[in-house]
């Protein structure tokens, strides 16, 4: 096999080993054991550590590459969305792709590596950045409360992940997003509007 | 597409560049009045303010968020050699 072969095949077992534990995560949480992730992506338990040296390096790369594509899928969105209720229904939708990982990160956040804490305040940094655009125009205009940025912000998350952290109270066997989405929204604009 | 090398931001659109320069591999929110790009102390700071700001995370917090943010980011990786 050619150098180039060789490199192709290692970055496909790579991929495929991310996205193996991408989806496990999803349902199983973090805590699943590798040679379990190995089993399902039909490696060898020894071919993944060839690639993530500890069971928290391979947690950080997945966590890395979802935080990589959902920043991709939130760029832009406040030049797209002129009003807040559309611009938290538009966050709601990006999450909805990856609603069962989300959920089980921010669930399981106190047991992961204090890089995953980084990672997770670059994703709100991103939002809070769409957000604080299209709040101070709505204070700007005298549509919204002048209530500081940061606890408007923090509502928000707040009540979005008590809902996901909660999903089996509210939506058992369901998307909570689904189930709950337009609720939240319309009750957080409600109490932010003048 | 060009990923803003300062601050990771995605640069789809011509005015999202420095000067709405394409050749320019930093961004708008990267780049001083003059079209160059802002140094290590002024985007740190400048980021650090916004975690604040939008965020009420605690200032030597947000400072530690701002330089994981940054240390993730080609511009800035003699800083943290």
């Amino acid at each position: 096999m050619s150098q180039t072969k060789r490199q192709e095949q290692k970055e496909l077992t790579r991929q495929r080993i991310m996205n193996t534990a991408f989806r496990i995560y999803a349902v199983n949480g973090f805590s699943t054991p590798t040679n379990i992730i190995a089993q399902e992506a039909g490696v060898s338990h020894g071919a993944i550590f060839v690639h993530f040296p500890t069971k928290e390096v391979l947690q950080l790369h997945v966590l890395e590459r979802f935080a990589k594509e959902v920043l991709k899928k939130l760029h832009g969105l406040s030049t797209t969305s002129e009003d807040i209720s559309e611009l938290l229904h538009a966050h709601i939708n990006v999450l909805h792709k990856y609603e069962e990982f989300y959920k089980k990160m921010i669930l399981e956040i106190a047991s992961l590596p204090n890089e995953a804490r980084e990672i997770i305040i670059s994703l709100q940094s991103a939002m809070s950045w769409h957000f604080s655009t299209v709040i101070e125009q709505g204070q700007k205009a005298g549509l919204i409360k002048k209530i500081p940025l940061h606890m408007l912000f923090n509502t928000w998350i707040a009540i979005l992940h008590y809902y996901l952290q909660n999903a089996d109270l509210f939506a058992p066997g369901a998307s909570v997003l689904d189930c709950c989405g337009d609720e939240l929204i319309n009750t957080f604009v409600t109490l932010i509007s003048q | 597409m060009k990923t803003c090398i300062a601050c990771g931001m995605p640069m789809n659109d011509i005015t999202e560049y420095a000067m709405n320069d394409s050749s320019k591999d930093y961004c708008v929110h990267c780049s001083r009045p003059d079209g160059s790009m802002q140094s290590f102390e002024e985007k740190r700071s400048s980021l650090t303010s916004f975690i604040i700001k939008t965020q009420g995370l605690d200032k030597n917090v947000a400072l530690k968020m701002a330089e994981a943010m940054m240390k993730k980011l080609p511009a800035w990786s003699e800083h943290f050699a």
